[in-house]
């Protein structure tokens, strides 16, 4: 038994496609902001796989060492700004027509 | 330089394999959880589970330290920004269900199993020494990697962060102002 790159990166494509479904499938702001936010954390899983079972994760390889944590860690923190700014555009939705729905100003 | 020409070896510790297919099949499990849920409160949970799923994740393939921000700030965060919106909109109601229900009950046993595992698995593997034949992969040297090279970076992100946190606020705050103008409209 044993785990690798490949078994990580099904499951951050299995995590990008509940993202994707979110996004298109979900009229709700919020469900949507989650759908985003599972996209970027597929992102961050794939980054920081490539980096654990490739050469990009060894130690001195052409200065490239933790480069995948940092660019998981930049990606983190994007995903946390956006949300905030999502969140906020919730709000502004929800106050205007009492409803979470991204479609409310067409009723 | 080749990318996925030198893979490493897979990681190949029993408890390890074993936990990392528990983590994953439990993140997928949560995010569709979250995604399908009614109950915005409930999605929320859901969704602060599946980031602290991959919080596990990250401690046994990535650097420690990016285990420790993605669990306790980015998880936190996220989380705190949620309910934050959802105390500002539609309220959080009081739970009606008792602290000492079989719900409670269930998710304790579930959440003390996940954390045995996690020793378990700590002490077989020795964490947070990274296992692997490239070494040890600790805080100290991703510390100096973020902070040595990638400064630029580091200032962008900052200033994404710093501009996302003022114009949410202004927006939350611009909208008060406006329920205060209108109080009738807004209920």
């Amino acid at each position: 038994m044993s785990i690798g790159l490949n078994g990580l990166l099904v499951a951050s494509a299995a995590l990008l496609a509940v993202g994707a479904f979110a996004v298109v499938a979900r009229r709700n702001a919020v469900t949507t902001l989650l759908g985003t936010q599972f996209m970027f954390a597929a992102g961050a899983i794939a980054f920081v796989a490539f980096g654990r079972f490739t050469v990009l994760g060894q130690t001195g390889a052409a200065g490239h060492e933790n480069v995948a944590g940092v660019m998981a860690l930049f990606v983190g923190a994007v995903a946390v700004g956006e949300l905030a700014v999502g969140l906020a555009m919730a709000a502004l939705i929800y106050r205007e027509h009492r409803s979470f729905a991204v479609d409310a100003d067409r009723e | 330089m080749p990318l996925i020409g030198a893979l490493q070896e897979p990681i190949t510790s029993a408890p390890l394999v074993l936990f990392i297919y528990l983590v994953l099949i439990l993140t997928i499990a949560a995010a569709l959880a979250s995604v399908l849920l009614r109950n915005t409160l409930y999605a929320i949970g859901a969704f602060s589970a599946t980031l602290a799923l991959v919080a596990l994740l990250y401690l046994t393939i990535a650097p420690f330290l990016l285990f420790a921000v993605q669990l306790l700030v980015f998880t936190t965060v996220s989380a705190a920004l949620m309910i934050g919106l959802l105390r500002e909109t539609v309220g959080i109601k009081e739970s009606a269900v008792g602290p000492f229900s079989r719900e409670w009950i269930i998710g304790a046993a579930v959440a003390a199993v996940l954390l045995a595992l996690v020793v378990v698995v700590a002490a077989v593997t020795s964490w947070p020494i990274r296992v692997g034949p490239q070494g040890v992969l600790c805080c100290p040297s991703f510390l100096s990697a973020v902070t040595d090279g990638y400064r630029v970076a580091l200032a962008i992100v900052v200033v994404l962060i710093g501009s996302a946190a003022l114009g949410s606020g202004l927006m939350l705050a611009s909208l008060r102002q406006v329920a205060i103008r209108t109080p009738g409209r807004r209920g």
